[in-house]
């Protein structure tokens, strides 16, 4: 009978609940909105970063971590190498010298981390050959080729075929120079690589430094690989230290908190502007029919018959409206996922914070329900206040305004 | 059998301030039956008397009691129970609830009372088919004269099977034909329903037709006439 009653009453002024269910619509679908645009930013940052610089899983020595010194090398890295190579979760694995140096042109120097890297297994595991954008990869140049970025030649003033000069200490803590010359400039999607690191073949690097050590394997790993599992695996074939990308850059928890926290303030600010609107208009309904909800008091309606009456019937609305916003905040995430959203106009300021200028909405599927939720219990709470001003209306007084 | 009794009944608004006395000191019982109407100038106290039969005001004095039960002692839930399940109410704007059908307004009533379907379709039927009005009954409220919607508003009144009608001038917005008519159906209702009519009226027409007419005068009983 409350649900007749409740239905019915939603369609007596079909305007006033078209304005309600609509605000929840666009509420819903702006929320989809905003939190898949949101889910976007943190998938193409950890997505570049994953990609192009910390791949998922690295391993290192552990004093290295602390002390980035060259005689802190990786153990057994053949042993791991053997290992890991027959596992078809892992896409490829790159093994670098890694070393802190100088480089000098002829107007200027910079420091710089000097990864020594095997050609192929660096450009599957970060895709360095497709970040060329000047000159050729290891391939043209016979005698110590190397690879910088375009910010860091422009800070130097070199072009392709210019000659440089690394300075760095070898294994015997002597300092040793050798002039180098590039064959490839680089824009990583990773700032802090376009920042200064440059890459040099392993085998140049190992004997200038007269050694051949190995400070840090990176890992990637195959779409839909366990990357705990595998940290896991990787642990326990080493004394290594082994840690996933999370573990390596905390701005990754840090992004994943924030994103979390934001996109709780967003649902919130939305809600809450919904929750207006709906107390707004139900008070309205119920003011307007002061004297029928006398009436039904007066003939015996419970008070709570006519509070569940004024609540089911907003929830009716936000049961209508949810899915609705849901749906259509669905597609226009499918549609969007599959085109991208082109934000061009800020690509400069973008980059700088290591994002592509196309983002790609996203959303997990488990989050609809969870909205689904959310709505029913906004419109729930926003109908409390006009319930129970209708159950506090004095049966007499619509007797008395007969 | 007595339905209504009052004793010493009064009501005074505003007994802090300036105290208006619309109810004094009424003595009343009315017998299972009955088709009464309370007349009387505007403002002798007609309606407040009602209310106060009705169980939605409170007397400042004295005591109503329905089958022999003393309203004034209810509790707020209560006395809703016993207005659901004792008196139906007639309005004089016939108060339907105008997004239900002329037989969901009569039936609601039953379904308040909890009814199981069979019995408040027979019901349903049954009183609009008396009533004259079986023919409008998927109608809403809107779509009826106000003869009709009045003729909606005493089925449903009728319909709990209350132990007596409140009707608060039930015929102030009605044509002559279909008061006429109006109470032509209730008086019927009344002998075959053995239902008990109490109204508040000053309609000449009415007033024929009561078989009892209590008067008031500033709040208390001057004539009281068996016909």
């Amino acid at each position: 009978m409350i649900f007749t009653l409740s239905w019915k009453n939603i369609w007596r002024s079909k305007r006033r609940s078209f304005v309600v269910i609509g605000a929840i619509v666009l509420g819903v679908w702006s929320l989809i909105f905003i939190i898949a645009f949101y889910n976007s930013f943190g998938a193409a940052f950890t997505r570049n970063a994953i990609n192009h610089e910390h791949s998922h899983i690295q391993v290192h020595n552990s004093d290295y971590i602390t002390e980035p010194d060259l005689k802190y090398q990786l153990k057994d890295v053949d042993v791991m190498k053997v290992a890991l190579d027959s596992l078809s979760s892992i896409k490829s694995i790159s093994a670098r010298q890694k070393i802190n140096g100088m480089i000098a042109s002829t107007k200027t120097s910079a420091g710089v981390q000097i990864y020594g890297v095997n050609e192929q297994a660096e450009s599957i595991t970060t895709g360095l050959e497709d970040q060329l954008v000047e000159g050729t990869y290891f391939s043209k140049i016979r005698r110590n080729p190397i690879l910088i970025s375009r910010k860091l030649a422009d800070k130097l003033k070199v072009k392709i075929r210019s000659k440089v000069v690394l300075t760095f200490q070898d294994i015997e803590a002597n300092i040793t120079s050798a002039s180098f010359r590039v064959e490839g400039i680089f824009d990583s999607k990773s700032p802090k690589i376009n920042e200064g690191v440059i890459y040099v073949r392993q085998s140049d690097l190992n004997r200038l430094v007269n050694d051949k050590g190995i400070h840090e394997l990176a890992i990637l790993l195959n779409e839909g690989a366990e990357i705990d599992e595998m940290k896991v695996f990787v642990s326990s074939i080493t004394d290594n230290t082994v840690r996933t990308y999370k573990e390596i850059a905390p701005e990754f928890n840090l992004m994943e908190e924030s994103s979390v926290m934001t996109k709780r303030i967003l649902t919130v600010i939305i809600m809450l502007a919904l929750l207006f609107g709906i107390v707004n208009t139900m008070l309205m309904a119920v003011l307007e029919r002061t004297k029928e909800i006398g009436m039904l008091r007066s003939v015996g309606m419970k008070k709570r018959s006519v509070f569940s009456m004024v609540v089911m019937e907003t929830c009716l609305m936000g049961l209508m409206a949810g899915p609705l916003g849901l749906l259509l905040g669905f597609l226009t995430i499918s549609w969007l996922s599959d085109r991208g959203m082109d934000l061009s106009m800020y690509a400069d300021a973008l980059k700088e914070y290591g994002y592509d200028a196309i983002f790609y909405p996203e959303m997990d599927v488990v989050t609809y329900p969870s909205l689904m939720i959310i709505v029913i219990l906004t419109a729930f709470i926003g109908a409390i206040y006009p319930a129970i001003k209708a159950i506090s209306l004095n049966p007499l007084e619509a007797i008395r305004k007969i | 059998m007595t339905v209504i009794q009052t004793k010493n009944l009064k009501k005074v608004y505003n007994p802090e301030t300036i105290p208006v006395v619309a109810v004094d000191d009424v003595d009343l019982a009315v017998e299972e039956g009955e088709f009464t109407a309370v007349v009387g100038p505007s403002g002798c106290g007609k309606t407040t008397l009602l209310n106060m039969i009705g169980g939605l005001d409170q007397p400042t004095g004295g005591t109503v009691s329905v089958g022999g039960e003393e309203i004034g002692r209810m509790s707020q839930s209560q006395l809703t129970d016993f207005r659901l399940n004792n008196i139906g109410f007639v309005f004089q704007s016939y108060n339907l609830i105008p997004v239900l059908t002329a037989r969901e307004n009569v039936e609601f009533i039953m379904l308040l009372q909890k009814c199981d379907k069979a019995y408040r379709d027979k019901r349903t039927l049954d009183i609009l088919e008396k009533m004259g009005i079986r023919d409008q009954m998927n109608r809403r409220p809107a779509q009826l004269s106000g003869g009709q919607q009045q003729r909606v508003a005493v089925a449903r009144a009728l319909a709990s099977s209350p132990k007596f009608i409140l009707a608060d001038e039930p015929t102030a917005n009605l044509d002559t034909k279909a008061t006429e008519s109006l109470l032509d159906i209730m008086a019927q209702m009344n002998k075959e329903e053995k239902a008990t009519f109490i109204f508040s009226t000053h309609d000449q027409r009415v007033i024929d037709k009561a078989k009892r007419v209590i008067t008031l005068e500033d709040g208390r009983i001057i004539s009281d006439e068996n016909r």
